[in-house]
């Protein structure tokens, strides 16, 4: 459990403004384009300028991008700046140093902003990461265990002996969300409809995964602006306010592959602190976005999460129950394996224009809280957010 | 930092690298070796300058029986490194040792039994010599082995 003075932070900030870029296969423009079009996209939402940012939460950026970013931007207040986690943790987390600055009166005003050029730069080697970590280079990759679907697959293959969890549940995950992505103008595989029965004869790559149980590889950037609670309804958007936010490490640290608990995602420690913080619990929930880099994460997630037991993910992800008009949807944008993958920027976005009401043919009836997760390897971050 | 297609072809380990020295050394000699922590006897894997139960810092590369079952599984079927074009399909796999299941290796699995794979199923190290610097080790599945349920 969270400790209890955290609880002082629930519901101090709120999510005012949300922008993001066109996502696309590769951009054709430099990463810092991407980024500054997304920023002052979510400035400009909130009806804000960049004169008014003094706090940047920027994940993923090296120095000089934080200062070209500010100084391009237009960023003239001493502002306040703090990295945390990494991956989608840190964007989903990222609420949480806001509301430590905005409550220690060091910031009044902050932009995360995170964008992704893997689609121009990454090309056919997402795992270089991995293959710079020195034990996985000794005694992981000559193995043939590696790179991250291999890893994912891993994880799959074990819930899969120990719960039945089935390739057809899977299935049930990938065509969700590739559902949702065609209910909106800007999934990457909005046109690229997608059966049960299409994605049980797509050959495997890394078996239990098809192409379809995989995430995105693509360009562009997404930002969102935070600021105090009681400031939050003198602005433009409805306010979306941050009920409670938890980050929460594994033990193990970064090697998967000798997790005690094998299955389980740090998403064990950030979603009971989230919960714990805004005094909620997962069936106060209306909808979810979920760290989707692969189809089983979603089904780990839930359990993680409290949305279900240890092995029951897999049924409770089947019969549509996690699409929209279902029991708890989730991942409403087509999410990183359909929309486009963006560390989970994507998927906050998208909670935040279910909550304000705006997400059109995707929009979820009534939807009054919703919680947004993000993951890197031994991280996660568990986001709680509500309407008003 | 190496450009990244030197990355992509980097598959085979290091036999020199101080931290995995006596691993490799073992694997030539037919010998599989894993740290021991001196102080609590816990095995320390990936090797570590701590031991993860006590924090100990004198540890010892010892022998264990090759034997294990298997934890998990991935038939690949896409090369994902250059190295691994004339592989493919392969199985690649994480083992449980039988002294203790909290060390798990990665490992091309091979002798998989006609009947499939299934966690749990007994394995037992072989080495496969790459060339005179380098030995990897591999595990196989015991013939007419059974999985054992797991808790």
């Amino acid at each position: 459990m969270a400790p209890a003075e955290s609880t002082r932070l629930a519901r101090r900030i709120a999510i005012v403004g949300i922008g993001e870029t066109r996502y696309q296969r590769q951009a054709a423009r430099p990463l810092m384009a991407l980024l500054l079009e997304a920023a002052r996209a979510a400035l400009a939402d909130a009806g804000l300028a960049a004169r008014d940012v003094d706090g940047i939460v920027a994940p993923g950026t090296s120095y000089a991008e934080l200062h070209e970013l500010a100084r391009e931007l237009g960023v003239r207040a001493q502002f306040f700046n703090a990295a945390g986690y990494s991956g989608g943790a840190a964007v989903v987390s990222a609420p949480l140093l806001a509301a430590l600055a905005v409550d220690a009166g060091l910031a009044s005003t902050v932009l995360c902003v995170r964008g992704l050029a893997w689609g121009t730069e990454r090309q056919g080697n997402v795992g270089q990461l991995h293959a710079e970590m020195p034990m996985k280079a000794a005694f992981e990759i000559p193995f043939g265990w590696y790179p991250q679907i291999v890893y994912f697959a891993g994880m799959a293959r074990r819930h899969m002996e120990l719960y039945g969890t089935t390739e057809t549940q899977l299935g049930e995950v990938a065509v969700a969300f590739r559902r949702h992505a065609a209910l909106g103008d800007n999934a990457l595989l909005r046109d690229k409809p997608l059966t049960l029965e299409q994605y049980l004869a797509e050959p495997y790559l890394a078996e239990p995964f098809r192409a379809s149980d995989c995430c995105l590889v693509n360009d562009g950037a997404g930002a969102f602006v935070m600021v105090d609670r009681e400031r939050a309804h003198d602005l433009c958007q409805p306010p979306v306010t941050v009920l409670g936010v938890g980050a929460g490490v594994s033990e193990e640290g970064e090697f998967a592959s000798l997790r005690a608990d094998y299955l389980a995602t740090a998403a064990v420690h950030s979603a009971p602190r989230a919960f714990a913080m805004a005094g909620l619990a997962p069936d106060d929930v209306d909808l979810v976005t979920l760290y989707d880099n692969f189809t089983s994460m979603v089904i780990q997630q839930l359990e993680d999460m409290g949305f279900c037991r240890r092995g029951e993910g897999g049924p409770f992800v089947a019969g549509g129950r996690i699409a929209l008009g279902g029991a708890l949807p989730v991942n409403p944008s087509g999410g990183q394996l359909a929309q486009a993958f963006m560390l989970s920027m994507n998927n906050l976005c998208e909670t935040v224009r279910q909550l304000r009401g705006t997400a059109g043919a995707r929009q979820v009836e009534g939807a009054d809280v919703g919680l947004v997760a993000g993951y890197s390897g031994s991280e996660h971050a568990t986001l709680l957010l509500g309407r008003g | 930092m190496a450009t990244a297609p030197e990355i992509a072809e980097r598959h085979l380990p290091d036999p020199e690298w101080p931290v995995a020295h006596v691993f490799w050394e073992g694997c030539r000699v037919g010998e599989l070796r894993i740290p021991r922590c001196r102080d609590c006897s816990r095995w320390v894997w990936y090797p570590a300058s701590a031991c993860p139960g006590c924090g100990g810092a004198r540890h010892e590369w010892t022998r264990v029986s090759g034997r294990g079952r298997l934890f998990t599984w991935v038939r690949v079927h896409r090369a994902f490194l250059p190295g691994y074009k004339e592989r493919v399909p392969f199985v690649t796999a994480l083992v449980e040792l039988e002294e203790d299941p909290r060390v798990r290796l990665a490992t091309f699995l091979r002798d998989a039994p006609p009947g499939g794979l299934r966690a749990g199923l007994p394995v037992e190290v072989t080495f496969e010599t790459v060339n005179e610097r380098l030995t990897l080790p591999m595990f196989r599945c015991v013939a007419g082995g059974r999985s054992q349920p797991e808790v």
